[in-house]
C-alpha cells in the first residue's frame, strides 16, 4: 500500500466516524462540534486531492460561518432537554436503513467491479486546477453561466431570510 | 506524495500528538481528588444561576445569514483578484454584475431595517413550527 | 472567448430581462413602500417583455451557450413560453387573492420571489450541464420554499415550507450525490460529454465486468431529484401538505410550472444524456444506450404515480389536497410519455402541458374565488354552490372535466395525444393502466359537481356575486380549455415543431 492509500483510508474512515457521532449524539452542541471535526477532515481529504482553494473555502465557510449559524439554531430552538430528542428505532427505520445499506453496496460493487477507463481517470493537470488561480480561470471563463446565476440565488436567499425571519408580518 | 501540503500536514499530526501526549502524562501524574465544587462553570467566583439554555434572540440567526451569505461573495472574489490580470477588463466587467446583483440584495437588507439591532418578541409561527417538528 | 459570451448573449435575452425586473422590483419596492399593486404592474410588464423576447426565439433557433452550459433550442424555448404563461396567471391571481392582500402583508418582496422562480424555472428548461441543472433546480427550491411560507402568520403555511425544505434538501442531497458518481464514472458534467463518455467507453450490464451497476445507481439518486420536482411517487409525500398549506396562487403555479420545469430538465437530461448515438434509427426516433434502459424506472414509476395519486384522491375532503393528488395523478400519466422514446411522446407531453396549464390554473382560481368569498376550501362547503354562483360553478366542473379528460374539453385532447404515442409504441399495458385510472379520477372529480349542483346549500344560500374582472380572467382560463378541445390543429402544429432538443439526434 502507498502512503496515499492509508492517508486516503485513514481520513476516509476517521471522517465516517465523525458523520456518525454527529446523527448519534444525545447533546446537539456535541453533534455540531464533530460536525465542525468532519467539516475540518473533509478539508484535509480536499488538500490530498490537490484541492488547496476548496479546502480553505471549506474550512472558512462550513466550519466558520456555517457553523456559527448550528450553534444560533440549537439556541434559538432551546433545545436543552436532552430526553425529549432521543428516538425509537422503529420498523421503518430499520428497512429505511437496509435499503440504504443495498444501495450504498450497490454502488460500491458497481464501481468497483467497472473496468471502465473512465473510474480510474486522474485528471492530469489535478495540480494546476486546484490552486486559486486555476480556479479562477475557469470559473471566469468557462463556468462564467453558472457563476453568475449563483448572484441571483443568493439574492434570492437574503431576501428569503429576511422575509422569513420577521417577526411581523407587515415588516 | 508529500507535497507542500503533506508537509504541512504532517506537522499538525505532530502538533496534535504533542497536545494529546501533554494531556495524558498530566493525567498520570496529577492528584485524583475531586469535590463537587470543581464541577461548577466558574469554579471560584459566582455561583452560577439558572440553565446555560437560554433561548436566543431571532436577530442572531438573521445576522448570522445574511453574513454568510456575503462570506460565500467574498469567497468568489478571492480567485478573480488571482485572475484579474490576466483577464482585465472581461473579468471586471463579470464581477461587476455579480456585485451589483449582489448589492441590490444588500441594499434591501439595509433598507428593511435588518442592520439595526432593535429587541424584538421572538414569538413567530415559523419557530414554533419547527420546534414542533422537532419534538 | 469574448466573441462567444456576446453571441450568447443574444440568445439569453429572456433571462436577462428577468433578472432586471427581479433587481428593479426589488428596488422599486425599497422606493415606493406598501404600494404591492405598482409593483405586480410592473412585474406583469416584465414578464411580457420576456415573453416577447421567448417568442421571437420560436424560429426553430438550436445552439448551445455558455460553454455548453445552457442550451437554447424549440424544447426549451416552448417550456419557456409555458412557464411565463403561467407566472403572468400567478402574477395576476396574486393581486386578486383575499389571503394575500390583507391590508397588513407587505407583498413587494412576493412578486420578486415569483420572478426569482420564473427565472429559476427557465434555467432548468434550459440546463444542459449537470451543474446548471443543480444551480438551476436549487434556485427554484429555494424560492418555492419562501413562497410557500409566505402567510407565515398561518402556521399550516410555515409547516408547508418547512416540510418543503426539509424533503427539498434532502432530495437534492440525493442528486447531488448522483452527479459526483455520474461525474467519477464519465469525467463529464456536460450532459453531450456524459453522452460521448458512454457512448465511447461502452456500458453494459450484460458484461460481468461493468459500470452499469454504478450508473443506475446514480441515475436513481438523479430521479430522486427530478421525482421531487415533479412530485412522482414515490416522492410525492411534500406535495399535499405545501400544496395546502401555501398561499392558493403558489400552490397553482408550483402545481404548473415547476413541473413543467421538472419534466423539461429530467427530459433533457434523460434524453440528450442516454441516447444511442451509434444505433441510427428511423427519423423522430431513438434509442436508449445499450445495457441502460432507463424507461422501464420511469415506466414503474409512472404507474405508482397515477395510481396512488388517484387512490389517495377519493379520500380528500380539501379541495385543495384533491387537486393535489390530482396533480400528482396528472404527473403521472405525463411520465407514460417520456418512456416512448420517439418525438410522438415529446409532442404529446407538450401539448398535455398547455392543456394542464389552463385546466389546473383555472381550478386553483377558481377554488381561490370561491375561498375569497365562502373562506373554506372544503367540499362540503361546496354544497349548493351552483345555485348561488353559477357561472363559477360551471367554470370549475368545466376544469374539473377537463382534469378528467373527457370530450369536448381540452384535457381530452392532451390524453388522446398521450394515448395514442403510447400505444404506437406497444406500452399497451401502461396504456391500459392509464385508462383504468382516469376511471378512478372521474369519480373524486365528480363528488365536487355533485355537491355544487345536486346538494342544497347548507345554512347560507344567498347568491354570491363576483366582480367583472374575476369573471374576465376566469373566461380567459375557461375558453382555451375548451376551444383547444375542439379546434386543436395548431397547438398540435407548434408541439410537433417543438420537439428538437439540442444534442439529440
Amino acid at each position: 500500500m502507498s502512503i496515499d492509500t492509508i492517508v486516503f483510508f485513514t481520513l476516509a474512515i476517521s471522517s465516517i466516524i465523525s458523520a456518525i457521532l454527529v446523527i448519534t449524539r444525545r447533546s446537539p452542541i456535541m453533534s455540531v462540534v464533530y460536525l465542525v471535526l468532519n467539516f475540518l477532515i473533509l478539508a484535509v481529504i480536499y488538500l490530498t486531492l490537490q484541492a488547496q482553494f476548496i479546502a480553505v473555502i471549506q474550512v472558512i465557510v462550513y466550519a466558520g460561518a456555517i457553523m456559527v449559524l448550528f450553534l444560533f439554531v440549537v439556541m434559538l430552538l432551546n433545545l436543552g432537554k436532552e430526553e425529549a430528542l432521543t428516538e425509537k428505532i422503529t420498523y421503518k427505520k430499520r428497512v429505511a436503513v437496509g435499503l440504504v445499506v443495498v444501495m450504498l453496496v450497490q454502488i460500491i460493487v458497481g464501481i468497483m467491479m467497472s473496468d471502465s477507463k473512465f473510474t480510474r481517470h486522474i485528471a492530469p493537470n489535478a495540480e494546476q486546477i486546484g490552486t486559486v488561480e486555476g480556479i479562477g480561470k475557469m470559473l471566469f471563463t468557462q463556468y462564467l453561466f453558472p457563476f453568475e446565476v449563483t448572484s441571483v440565488l443568493l439574492l434570492a436567499a437574503i431576501i428569503g431570510a429576511v422575509v422569513l425571519a420577521k417577526k411581523r408580518i407587515d415588516g | 506524495m508529500l507535497t507542500d501540503f503533506g508537509r504541512v500536514f504532517l506537522f499538525f499530526i505532530i502538533a496534535a500528538i504533542f497536545v494529546a501526549a501533554g494531556l495524558i502524562v498530566a493525567r498520570l501524574l496529577r492528584p485524583h481528588r475531586w469535590y463537587p465544587g470543581k464541577l461548577t462553570t466558574y469554579e471560584c467566583g459566582e455561583e452560577p444561576v439558572g440553565t446555560p439554555w437560554v433561548q436566543y434572540n431571532i436577530r442572531f440567526y438573521v445576522v448570522a445569514l445574511i453574513f454568510l451569505i456575503f462570506d460565500v461573495e467574498i469567497v468568489f472574489l478571492f480567485p478573480w483578484a488571482v485572475v484579474y490580470q490576466n483577464l482585465g477588463m472581461f473579468a471586471f466587467v463579470e464581477m461587476v454584475i455579480f456585485l451589483v446583483i449582489l448589492l441590490v440584495g444588500y441594499a434591501y437588507v439595509w433598507r428593511k431595517g435588518d442592520l439595526e439591532w432593535d429587541r424584538p418578541e421572538p414569538e413567530i409561527p415559523f419557530i414554533q413550527i419547527l420546534k414542533r417538528f422537532i419534538s | 472567448m469574448l466573441q462567444q459570451i456576446l453571441e450568447s448573449l443574444k440568445l439569453f435575452q429572456p433571462e436577462i430581462v428577468l433578472t432586471v425586473v427581479l433587481c428593479a422590483s426589488i428596488l422599486l419596492d425599497l422606493i415606493f413602500r406598501n404600494k404591492p399593486n405598482f409593483i405586480g404592474g410592473f412585474v406583469i410588464a416584465g414578464l411580457l417583455l420576456a415573453g416577447y423576447f421567448v417568442i421571437e426565439q420560436a424560429n426553430g433557433v438550436t445552439q448551445s451557450i455558455f460553454s455548453d452550459m445552457y442550451a437554447v433550442d424549440p424544447f426549451s424555448v416552448f417550456f419557456k413560453a409555458l412557464i411565463i404563461l403561467s407566472a403572468l396567471f400567478v402574477v395576476v391571481f396574486s393581486l386578486q387573492s383575499k389571503e394575500l392582500n390583507n391590508g397588513k402583508r407587505k407583498l413587494g418582496e412576493f412578486y420578486s420571489l415569483l420572478i426569482a422562480l420564473s427565472l429559476g424555472m427557465l434555467l432548468m428548461t434550459g440546463a444542459s450541464n449537470l451543474l446548471m441543472m443543480y444551480l438551476a433546480l436549487e434556485l427554484t427550491s429555494l424560492t418555492s420554499y419562501i413562497l410557500a411560507g409566505y402567510k407565515k402568520e398561518v402556521p399550516d403555511s410555515s409547516e408547508a415550507s418547512l416540510k418543503y425544505v426539509i424533503y427539498g434538501s434532502l432530495s437534492s442531497g440525493m442528486m447531488l450525490y448522483g452527479i459526483s458518481i455520474i461525474y467519477g464514472l464519465t469525467g463529464s458534467l456536460s450532459i453531450y460529454g456524459i453522452n460521448e463518455a458512454l457512448s465511447m467507453g461502452g456500458v453494459n450490464l450484460l458484461a460481468p465486468k461493468s459500470s452499469g451497476l454504478a450508473l443506475i445507481a446514480a441515475n436513481v439518486l438523479m430521479i430522486v431529484g427530478f421525482g421531487y420536482k415533479i412530485s412522482a411517487v414515490p416522492f410525492h409525500f411534500w406535495t399535499p401538505d405545501v400544496y395546502e398549506g401555501a398561499p392558493i396562487t403558489i400552490t397553482a403555479f408550483l402545481s404548473v410550472a415547476s413541473k413543467a420545469a421538472g419534466f423539461a430538465m429530467m427530459m433533457r437530461y434523460f434524453f440528450v444524456t442516454y441516447f444511442d448515438a451509434v444505433a441510427r434509427s428511423m427519423e423522430g426516433h431513438f434509442t436508449a444506450l445499450p445495457g441502460f434502459d432507463w424507461t422501464y424506472i420511469i415506466a414503474i414509476i409512472s404507474v405508482l404515480t397515477m395510481t396512488l395519486g388517484n387512490l389517495i384522491a377519493i379520500w380528500q375532503n380539501n379541495l385543495k389536497r384533491l387537486l393535489a393528488y390530482s396533480s400528482i395523478a396528472h404527473a403521472g400519466y405525463m411520465l407514460m410519455g417520456v418512456v416512448v422514446l420517439n418525438n410522438e411522446g415529446i409532442s404529446a407531453i407538450l401539448i398535455y402541458f398547455v392543456v394542464y396549464l389552463f385546466m389546473n390554473l383555472g381550478a386553483f382560481y377558481t377554488v381561490m374565488l370561491i375561498a375569497n368569498k365562502i373562506g373554506s376550501e372544503d367540499i362540503d362547503a361546496y354544497k349548493g354552490l351552483g345555485y348561488r354562483a353559477p357561472f363559477i360553478a360551471v367554470s370549475l366542473s368545466i376544469f374539473l372535466i377537463a382534469l378528467t379528460g373527457l370530450p369536448p374539453t381540452a384535457g381530452f385532447i392532451g390524453k388522446l395525444y398521450l394515448f395514442a404515442a403510447l400505444i404506437n409504441a406497444k406500452w399497451i399495458g401502461l396504456a391500459i393502466i392509464g385508462v383504468l385510472n382516469i376511471v378512478v379520477s372521474l369519480y373524486y372529480y365528480a363528488r365536487v359537481f355533485r355537491n355544487m349542483f345536486l346538494r342544497d346549500p347548507e345554512k347560507d344560500s344567498s347568491p354570491i356575486i363576483f366582480q367583472p374582472i374575476h369573471i374576465l380572467v376566469t373566461l380567459a382560463l375557461v375558453i382555451p380549455t375548451i376551444l383547444l378541445g375542439l379546434y386543436f390543429s395548431p397547438l398540435v402544429d407548434i408541439a410537433q415543431a417543438s420537439v428538437k432538443m439540442m444534442g439529440l439526434m
